[in-house]
Formats: structure tokens, sequence, C-alpha cells
């Protein structure tokens, strides 16, 4: 298809004799929202790691927007320019203000002069709703505000797909649902998304696409609706009654 | 005989003379010392095996033995080995930068390595070479970790000088000890030399707090 902007082909990943993924083949097209769920140790978060190639594949090829993880450095660097990632801990640069978090990827790897990289930074801050924290330091903003000024800072580099590695996780209960309507916005603008979350409501109203991950292997692939209200096997039962 | 602190004044530009030695060899060494432990440290952190392997030796053969055997290696072993013949002076701030370079090289990995992956992996993530990743975040926020084990290394090494004495050069404790060998006035000499061994380190002490305040440690 046309459309593919991530392609699985029979992809595996080692860590040593252990085998996290497990031949895994996978397509994703551009506008999906995929919800990437299952116990922990299935593999859900490694999958995502090996399309920016935070994680390198053992076996297989992994194309992302036409190019392979495995050409080379300088062609990771172009994949991962398409993949922006956000991560469970936020990893917000904590010498800088939230502005140059976000300012500080366009300039290095897009080659905005430093005036329009703020600008951008500006625009961006203003649409995750933290125009006014720009220059505070992550360090006075609350867990759900750095995950939103990392978002900005993902987006910054004008990404065509976004890599979300359980945003919310590391978030109290009120401050998921701040990170969550960022999600879900941008989502509606047509942003395609890989998302490893426990978030079921969220999977349910914004995934277009859920996965059930289990030993490395995906288990179920379908519409959030479907298989959240009719799990298609017990394992899947058992895990959505625990998360 | 009597103390008298007086005569103390008698040997001061000699003293100073002396100490202008050790601040001579302490300077130049710990510049080639933070350099070279820069790049040990560096190695260790980010080379492959065979890298790391070249700089974890170093390290370990110079943390391993005493900084006098050392001294006496590089200036009566090295020229029957090689012979490379080097005069007292050039002996002694080599022996600073390579004793205080395999001190710092573990100062620079510990502080790399404290420096949380994840922060790494985010500015991989944006598409940045490693050696960006490394200049711009890794880079400054290890700095900030550094001063304070940095500042202990200098003072150490600054008063490592003083075994310098064994190969002649004629730095403050040396000085020391030939008014000594002359007058006897042991007391009144060993203070001196002691007084302002203490003056150097503590400005030493409090420039360092000076840096470590201007710079929020992160």
């Amino acid at each position: 298809m046309s459309d593919t902007i991530i392609q699985f082909r029979n992809v595996s990943k080692h860590f040593g004799p252990l085998k996290v993924l497990d031949e895994v083949d996978l397509e994703i097209h551009k506008g999906e929202v995929v919800v990437l769920v299952g116990p922990s140790g299935s593999g859900k978060s490694t999958l995502l790691r090996c399309i920016n190639g935070l994680e390198q594949i053992t076996g297989g090829d992994l194309i992302v927007n036409g190019m392979s993880v495995l050409g080379g450095n300088k062609i990771m660097r172009e994949i991962r320019q398409e993949a922006g990632m956000v991560f469970q801990q936020f990893n917000l640069f904590p010498q800088m203000t939230a502005l140059q978090n976000v300012a500080f990827g366009p300039q290095q790897v897009r080659g905005l002069s430093r005036s329009e990289a703020r600008a951008l930074a500006k625009e961006l801050l203003a649409k995750v709703g933290l125009a006014e924290k720009a220059n505070h330091e992550p360090a006075e903003l609350s867990g759900g505000q750095q995950q939103r000024v990392a978002i900005a800072r993902a987006l910054a580099i004008k990404p065509k797909v976004m890599l979300f590695d359980e945003p919310t996780s590391a978030l109290d209960p009120e401050l998921k649902q701040e990170v969550l309507n960022v999600m879900r916005n941008l989502a509606a603008e047509g942003m395609t998304m890989v998302v490893v979350t426990h978030e079921m409501g969220f999977a349910k109203q914004v995934g277009t696409r859920l996965i059930f991950m289990e030993h490395g292997k995906i288990a179920v692939d379908g519409t959030p609706r479907d298989v959240i209200d009719n799990p298609p096997n017990d394992r899947m039962k058992d895990f959505l009654q625990h998360v | 005989m009597e103390v008298n602190w007086l005569i103390i004044l008698d040997f001061i530009p000699q003293l100073l003379k002396g100490a202008q030695v050790t601040v001579h060899i302490t300077v130049v060494g710990l510049l080639g010392g933070v350099i070279l432990g820069a790049i040990a440290g560096l190695m260790r952190a980010y080379g492959n095996a065979v890298i790391n392997a070249i700089a974890f030796v170093y390290i370990e053969v110079i943390r391993g033995t005493p900084i006098v055997v050392q001294v006496m290696f590089l200036y009566f072993a090295l020229p029957v080995l090689a012979s490379i013949r080097i005069d007292p002076m050039t002996t002694a701030i080599l022996a600073i930068v390579i004793n205080a370079g395999a001190y710092i090289a573990e100062i620079v990995r510990g502080a790399v390595l404290s420096i949380s992956k994840g922060l790494t992996e985010a500015g991989l993530a944006i598409g940045l070479p490693r050696w960006k990743v490394i200049v711009h975040i890794v880079g400054p926020l290890a700095f900030r970790r550094l001063i304070p084990p940095l500042g202990n290394q200098f003072i150490v090494s600054l008063k490592d000088t003083s075994l310098f004495i064994v190969i002649g050069v004629g730095e403050l404790t040396r000085t020391g000890q030939e008014i000594m060998a002359a007058n006897f006035r042991a007391v009144e000499i060993w203070t001196a030399v002691a007084i302002m061994y203490l003056i150097m380190t503590g400005v030493l002490s409090l420039a360092l707090r000076m840096i470590e305040k201007r710079m929020r440690i992160l």
C-alpha cells in the first residue's frame, strides 16, 4: 500500500539469549492511531523503540517512511527526524528552559535560524497550552506540563509519525488528562501515532487500531472497540480486567 | 636552639621562589592532566571494547602504583629503556599530567555516566548525531558534577608536587629542605612551608567554591 509509513518485515529483537520481538510483521498507515497494549515484558516498548532505532533490530527489516533502519547512521538520523518520540520520564533537557527545549531540535537538525526556531517553539508551546511557561525550566513545571513540553519538542522537528512510550504512566491521575487531551488534539489533526499505553479509555476514544502483544508477538490486532468490548481470547480478557 | 620565628623573614624570598616552581608544575601539569583525563574518561564512557581497554589499562596502572615510583620510572628507567632523557622539571610536569590524568579520567567517566541515559535518548530521538548529544546535552550537565571531585584532585596534585624532592626539583618542599640543612631551624622552616602550602590550597579551594556557587549543580 502506498500510504504505508511503517513496515515491520519479520522483525526480531534479541537481548542476548532473550527474544523480545519474535518475527513481527506489521504495517502502519498514514493517519492511523495505533495503540499498543500488553503485559510488561511483552515487547511493546521495544517494538516502539525499534522504529526510531533506540533499539537495534536483530532480525528482519523495518522500513520507516521509505527508509530502512538498517541503512546506517545517517539514514537513522533521517528516520528519527520523521519519527518524534515522547518518553515515559519526559527527559526534558534540565539545563534549558521550556522554550529552549523545543527550539533546540529545529535549530540543530532542521537548520532553522535561532529566531525561526524560537518562533516555532512559541507556537508549539501555545498549542500544548503552555505559552506562559516558555521561560520556565523543567524543574519548575509539573509532570503534566513537562510531558506537554516534551510533546512540543518532538513536534518541533516536524515528524510524520509520533511515538509515545507510556506517556502518562509517570503522572498522577489528574495530570494524565491534560497530556491525553493534547494527544487527542494531535490525532484529530491527522497525525499518525503509535502509542504504548494502559489508558483503555484513550484507546477506545482516539485509537483507530489496537494491538495486543504477548511474548514478543502480535496476539490481537483489531479496532479498539471490537477488541475491548469482545476480547478475542482469554489472555486478552484477563489483561483488560487488570488495567 | 630557641625557636625564633623572625628568622622566617630572611628566607621568605627563597621559599617564594620554591612556591613559584610548585605553582608552575601544578598549573601546567593539571592543564595537561585535565586534557588527558577528559580523553581517557570519554574513551572509557563511549569507546568500543578496544578503546575502552586501552584507557582502562592506563588508569589501572597509574592508580595502582605510587606516584613516587612513577616519577622514578620516568626519570631513571625511561632513559635506559628508550634512551629518552628528560630534565627534572619536565619529568615533574609529565608525572602530574600522567598521574592526575588517570584520576581525572575516572572523575570524567563518573560524571558522564551519572547523566540519565534518557537524556541521551531524547537527544538522539530528535535526530542529533551522538557527538552533538555529548557536546550540547550530556557535556554541560556532566561538567557541573565534575567540579567538586575535580577540585579535590587539584588539591591532591598540588601537594603531590612535594614528592619531586626525590629528583631534585627546586619546588617548595625541596627549598625548605635545603634551608633546613643549612641552619637546622626545623620548627620555623617547616611551619613556614606548611603555611605556604595552606595558602596555595586555600586559594584553590576558594576559587573552586566560587565556581561551584556560580553554577547550579543540576
